[in-house]
């Protein structure tokens, strides 16, 4: 059995499965460090799917998809924005009436763009993404022609690299430039950070931005490589799991992708498992039920540093 | 400022953000509309302005609609419940999104109830609906004692149970509980003494339910304003440090709130279920739970406007229908009108310069009226 599950094609479905909750979650991150918890991520990733597929099949390239898809991501994440910022609104508000629109909105304008009546019952553009459309899979020369090692990391979507790579940009750019350390500061104290003449509205800005470019990038993922098209609720939740890898990994992109990859190996496992004939809808509650556990401990093992450096900090003041 | 200027205040804000929203649902209809020159785009785009704004009250020839009437009524007894429970958990800065799930296990536990429970006529809708609920609280406790002893957030907690509940009523239904007669996954038929009865008869579904709705909203609004716990509630979503500081059990309370919202959302599961239908069907979230965020919303987290708020959109709401019916707009656009809507009720600085106007204006008038008393009296002296 286990010798059944744990193949290289296995480890390599990980990959690829966490890929688009990674980018979700790196958008949680970097929105997080600057005190922005959008939870609107699921609806972006649903109304970039959509886009991201249309436009690939509009102009016959799935390049100009993906880009199109983190633009309306971007586009998105600024209006929600404007509406937390400028207008005040609850900022866990302004991201349940984005995923209002992603989840029945985006019904409304598949129907509306591609004319699918309500004759069929459910509207899809799975029928719009052709194999050359799909975002191409790239082979790593040498690394390749490695056994196992080659079939686990060899062969992927460019945009699964991509989403590793970022989890390294996503570091560099939160402690390395400037704009990440005015990112944090306005996340930590924007009362300070405002004082020393950083616009936190600004700051605020670009990080819901990066946000829902992340999200732009997870849904094209969705829907141009993972599913060959844009289908209703196709994004199941991914955004949602994001924000529960981004709270497991304390907020650090190292360790958000590692919680990301715990969901990725939950949801590879289900699909394993599912595949040898147990009912499906039994193991897809798997990744919810996981990201729940890792809460649990997370907040279990985040109380126990705590505690232990009290009691670090109470030894060091009695042997004084 | 006076209470009839924020009364003003709160009504204008109120219709510019419908207004608003009418006018992106416009410009969208006008879009979908089907037509070579502009006139006839128009009087498409009129004509279906009128199927959702007219349509649910009167009939196309004239004269009120009674069935089309009853149907919003009827549609509004689930959002009323979860209105109701989102005004609880959101009163007390809980944002525990679980209603969505909470109505999906309500009305799956009261489906197996009125399936398999040998109780008489009478005993058995009251007995289904209130298994179905506290079945729901009991789930709600997951996140409120998460977030109370471990501070996980009750959000994404509540967003994952969601899929939980989903997929498990899903498997059971499929693997166990399926009447493999039918053509469709469903379950048997609900014993006949457990339908919950209908006020109308014109098929509209109209059911007792309502009445039941109305009284909870009565039961809640007094809990709210009227008891202990629904103070502790209020005050800990104003300032939780406050309440801790002041002797509050904030956890209990906390936990109160969400528990008190699984009840109402389970409860509105379960009475939409014996209501409405004669078997469970349900293999999706029903999404009463996020239009019961918008209502509470659009209620401003007070109970008592909760039936108003759940007219306001299950009218839309048939109104959508009705145009996806005759003018070939797809009824999804509610969903859009719903976040339109929602994002600018919620917008504190909407509309905020007119408010600093009434401001302006109410203290100008207050420090005149001072000044004039104050001289008036010296006047009378000499």
């Amino acid at each position: 059995m286990l010798k059944l599950i744990f193949t290289s094609d296995f480890f390599f479905s990980i990959l690829r499965i966490t890929a688009p909750i990674l980018f979700a979650t790196l958008g949680a991150v970097v929105g997080e460090k600057a005190g922005v918890s959008n939870i609107g991520l699921e609806g972006t990733m649903m109304i970039s799917a959509l886009f991201g597929s249309l436009t690939a099949y509009w102009s016959g390239s799935w390049s100009v998809g993906v880009l199109v898809a983190v633009v309306i991501g971007i586009l998105v994440a600024l209006l929600m924005g404007f509406f937390a910022f400028n207008l005040k609104t609850d900022i866990i508000l302004t991201g349940i009436a984005v995923n209002m629109v992603g989840s029945g909105g985006t019904l409304f304008l598949v129907k509306v763009i591609t004319q699918m009546t309500e004759g069929k019952a459910m509207a899809s553009t799975t029928s719009l993404i052709t194999k050359n459309l799909q975002v191409p899979s790239w082979d790593i020369p040498i690394l390749k022609n490695i056994p196992i090692l080659g079939d686990v990391l060899s062969g992927h979507c460019i945009l699964t690299y991509l989403a590793f790579l970022l989890v390294f940009l996503t570091w560099v750019l939160l402690y390395k430039t400037p704009l990440g350390l005015n990112i944090r500061s306005v996340g930590e104290n924007p009362n300070a950070a405002s004082s020393v003449g950083v616009s936190v509205i600004r700051i605020k800005y670009i990080a819901i931005g990066f946000s829902g470019a992340m999200a732009g990038f997870g849904g094209a993922f969705m829907s141009m490589y993972y599913a060959m098209g844009w289908s209703q609720d196709m994004v199941s939740g991914r955004g949602f799991i994001a924000l529960a890898a981004q709270a497991m990994g304390a907020g650090e992109p190292l360790g958000a992708m590692l919680s990301a990859l715990v969901f990725g190996f939950a949801q590879a496992l289900g699909i394993k498992i599912s595949s040898t004939g147990t009912d499906s809808n039994l193991v897809s509650p798997i990744p919810y039920l996981v990201t729940i556990l890792g809460l649990v401990v997370f907040a279990l093992v985040a109380r126990w540093k705590v505690k232990r450096q009290h009691s670090a900090a109470a030894l060091k003041e009695a042997a004084k | 400022m006076s209470k009839k200027r924020s009364l003003i205040f709160s009504i204008v804000r109120g219709l510019a953000a419908i207004f608003i929203a009418l006018a992106v649902a416009t410009l969208l209809i006008f879009i979908c509309s089907e037509g070579a020159t502009l006139g006839e785009k128009v009087s498409q785009t009129l004509s279906a302005l009128r199927q959702l704004l007219i349509g649910p009250a009167f009939k196309n020839k004239g004269g009120i609609s009674t069935k089309n009437l009853c149907d919003v009524l009827a549609a509004m007894i689930p959002i009323i419940f979860t209105g109701l429970a989102t005004c609880v958990m959101f009163s007390a800065n809980q944002f525990n999104l679980g209603a969505e799930g909470g109505i999906m296990l309500g009305a799956f536990i009261t489906a197996l109830m009125a399936i398999y429970a040998p109780l008489p006529a009478g005993v058995l809708p009251v007995a289904a609906v209130l298994v179905g609920a506290a079945a729901v609280g009991v789930m709600m406790l997951i996140p409120a004692l998460l977030k109370v002893k471990l501070g996980v957030s009750e959000m994404v907690c509540s967003l994952m149970l969601n899929y939980v509940v989903m997929y498990l009523v899903k498997y059971l239904l499929n693997s166990h509980l399926a009447d493999k007669s039918k053509g469709q996954i469903m379950t048997h038929d609900f014993q006949s003494q457990s339908a919950i009865p209908q006020l109308i008869q014109n098929g509209s579904k109209l059911s007792w339910g309502f009445i039941v709705a109305l009284i909870f909203v009565v039961i809640i609004a007094l809990f709210m304003y009227r008891t202990r716990w629904g103070y502790a509630i209020r005050m800990i979503g104003i300032n939780q440090d406050f309440a801790m500081y002041s002797g509050m059990k904030v956890g209990a309370v906390i936990v109160l709130s969400q528990v008190l919202g699984g009840l109402l959302a389970g409860m509105g599961g379960g009475i939409e279920m014996l209501g409405r239908y004669t078997n469970y069907s349900w293999t999706a979230l029903p999404g009463y739970g996020w239009t019961g965020i918008t209502v509470a919303i659009l209620a401003g987290n007070n109970p008592i406007f909760v039936p108003f708020a759940a007219f306001f959109i299950a009218y839309l709401n048939k109104g959508c229908s009705l145009m996806s019916t005759y003018c070939n707009v797809p009824s999804q656009l509610i969903d859009i009108i719903q976040a339109v809507i929602f994002l600018f009720f919620a917008a504190e600085q909407f509309l905020s310069r007119y408010r600093q106007k009434l401001v302006v204006k109410s203290t100008q008038e207050e420090l005149k009226l001072k000044t004039s008393r104050e001289a008036e009296p010296e006047g009378s002296v000499k």
